[in-house]
């Protein structure tokens, strides 16, 4: 009984996101069977990869409440994907994964911990402290990359083709294990209501600064599917991320006012971002066509997703 | 501890302290770099700055009201680049001004309609409705605007310009009783007076007979028209139509704001303030790129500088405070 009951709950926050994706999907397959053909899903997957990745970073922050976003996902990406090709590969020599992917996950950390540093113990407000992270993050990265510069190790750019459900099913899995923890049950009571979370003997301000560490390592996982994608190093590619990822995780039921949704959510969002790119491409029509349909299909979804909510909250 | 935490617990304070740190940044930028504030360089700082409290004015009222306008730089683009095209196609200017107004007050009307009467946050249909209207004038000129300005806004905005007496071309006085308008709209208005109750406690101004979608319809659409005033200022003072022109001011309209002392929950702000964060963002601006700073440095400056000074002023209760 408990599972069905959960099973509804989250139908209902992500209904609407679920029948788009399912739409898509069936228009994408009738419109272009050949880039959706099992022998392509490798490479297809590693082309939604980062920007499912930067939904899922930018997940954690959103659910911990008042006001928590995280606008320095798309930069901190960028940032990534700069050190590992231009400081660590291409200066210092280093190919191995063994020490690159901890490093760009040390990287996401830090710069996660230093956002939740600002937002919760200096506590100034979260978009104002991201934005900052944001100008500092991107001047860095434009500073020791000025112009784009390659190649990326082989092993990083087959985690774009054939590898590249790995990644993303290693994120998923971790975050399935953080959902068993007692934190979890935390973040999403802090999210809801702080006040009643404090007084009930949360350590809020704890949660909240794993919650930004957390967006920073998957900002980190985020920045290595990136770097994958594009095989190469590019200073200008990673802060086009963030209000995408942000407007993924809007679509996906993940209220940006805390407490509600989860990583499934943003998942499902990302992906329909990418059907619906993937669709509008196939009509070839101009990017400029693209970027109208693009701007209010994302503003019908968000709508059509509070209507369905609202018939939802009626009919309880 | 307790005492410098009540230094900066009012928002009269907060303001005080963004104007001190301005003319803190000027004294340093003087003794620092030659010529700093000779005529020329402190006439341009004062253009600058007026171009960007105007595109700040709508961003200053939406944060009051608790809302976030992403839109302003898709609107400020969409302004310049179809007030040059009309102008260049041999319309009437005035005319040009009315219909980019008005079409300006139907996009921020829909922004604030859509976000209220859907309970959506602003920040996602914003960002959708400005990438629609960026698409639509890209699509309208194939992605090369053409046109011109005026000569009558090239020179109302002009940095050798001159307002009668006054060594500074009219933009800058015209700035200032705007500004005195809004100040007075905000503090002395029934207007006002709705919006920073619907900022402080969205639940109990409608039981106070506030209507929050009027209010969020009328207050966005402000947000654009102010956007589209500084998109065909713009204009004049750069000359030709750019549909990127607005980009800076996206993050750069939210800084000022936050820099002056309101809260992006809502309720708290002033657009004096707002004007202090636009004389700080400046001058901070001037001051890197005078001591040499590539334009990349200056970014992440920047972004150090306003976590620092929000540090400073702009701190959140803990949330036992708030209990």
């Amino acid at each position: 009984m408990n599972h069905i009951s959960r099973l509804m709950s989250l139908a209902r926050s992500i209904g609407f996101a679920v029948v788009l994706l399912i739409v898509l999907l069936a228009i994408n397959l009738v419109l272009n069977p050949a880039r959706f053909q099992p022998g392509s899903w490798g490479a297809l997957i590693g082309l939604a990869a980062p920007l499912v990745g930067a939904a899922i970073a930018s997940t954690p922050v959103i659910l911990a409440g008042r006001g928590g976003i995280d606008i320095s996902v798309g930069p901190l990406m960028g940032f990534v994907n700069a050190m590992l090709i231009q400081v660590l590969f291409l200066k210092a020599g280093i190919a191995s994964p063994l020490l690159l992917v901890p490093a760009a996950l040390l990287i996401g950390a830090l710069v996660g911990a230093a956002n939740g540093f600002l937002a919760t113990i200096a506590r100034i407000q979260p978009i104002v402290a991201t934005l900052g992270t944001y100008l500092i993050l991107t001047g860095v990265t434009l500073t020791i990359l000025p112009a784009p510069i390659g190649p990326a190790p082989g092993w990083l750019k087959a985690l774009a083709g054939p590898w590249s459900a790995l990644p993303l099913a290693a994120i998923l899995l971790a975050w399935w294990l953080v959902r068993r923890l007692p934190y979890h049950d935390q973040l999403m009571a802090v999210g809801s209501d702080d006040r009643a979370a404090y007084t009930a003997g949360v350590d809020v301000t704890r949660v909240r600064f794993i919650a930004y560490v957390m967006t920073g390592v998957l900002g980190g996982c985020a920045g290595l599917m990136l770097t994958a994608l594009i095989g190469s190093a590019d200073p200008n590619i990673g802060p086009t991320y963030t209000l995408i990822a942000i407007a993924a995780v809007a679509l996906g039921g993940v209220s940006l006012a805390g407490g509600r949704g989860g990583v499934a959510g943003a998942v499902v969002g990302a992906v329909d971002i990418f059907l619906l790119q993937s669709v509008l491409t196939t009509f070839n029509v101009s990017t400029f066509v693209l970027q109208i349909a693009y701007g209010a299909i994302l503003v019908l979804a968000v709508m059509l997703t509070a209507l369905q909510e609202r018939l939802a909250m009626r009919g309880r | 501890m307790p005492a410098r935490r009540n230094l900066f617990a009012t928002t009269k304070a907060r303001v005080i302290g963004a104007f001190c740190v301005a003319a803190f940044l000027h004294l340093a930028g003087t003794v620092l770099i030659p010529g700093y504030s000779s005529p020329f360089a402190v006439r341009a700082m004062l253009v600058l700055a007026s171009l960007l409290a105007v595109a700040s004015i709508g961003q200053t009222l939406v944060v009051i009201m608790g809302g976030i306008d992403l839109s302003i730089p898709f609107v400020i683009g969409f302004a310049n680049v179809v007030a040059a095209q009309l102008y260049g196609d041999g319309w009437n200017f005035f005319l040009v001004c009315v219909l980019v107004g008005v079409l300006a007050l139907i996009i921020g009307g829909l922004n604030g309609l859509i976000s209220r009467s859907l309970d959506i946050q602003p920040l996602i249909v914003t960002l959708g409705i400005g990438m629609v209207v960026q698409g639509l004038v890209l699509l309208w000129t194939a992605g090369f605007p053409s046109g011109s300005a005026p000569q009558a806004v090239s020179s109302f905005v002009s940095i050798g310009g001159s307002a009668g007496p006054l060594p500074v071309p009219w933009l800058v006085p015209s700035l200032v009783i705007l500004a005195a308008l809004v100040v007075l709209v905000l503090e002395r208005t029934p207007y006002g007076r709705r919006l920073y109750a619907l900022g402080s406690n969205p639940g109990a101004a409608p039981l106070a007979l506030i209507d929050p979608v009027r209010m969020w319809i009328i207050t966005y659409a402000a947000s654009a028209f102010f956007a589209a005033v500084a998109g065909v200022l713009l204009l004049g003072f750069t000359g030709s139509a750019y549909g990127d022109v607005g980009q800076p001011y996206l993050f750069q309209t939210i800084a000022a704001v936050v820099v002056g002392g309101a809260a992006l929950v809502g309720g708290r702000g002033s657009y004096l303030g707002t004007i202090a964060g636009v004389l700080v963002l400046t001058e901070i601006n001037t001051l890197l790129i005078g001591l040499g700073f590539q334009p990349s440095a200056v970014q992440a400056a920047l972004g150090f500088i306003i976590v620092l000074l929000v540090s400073l002023y702009g701190r959140e209760r803990h949330v036992s405070a708030t209990i």
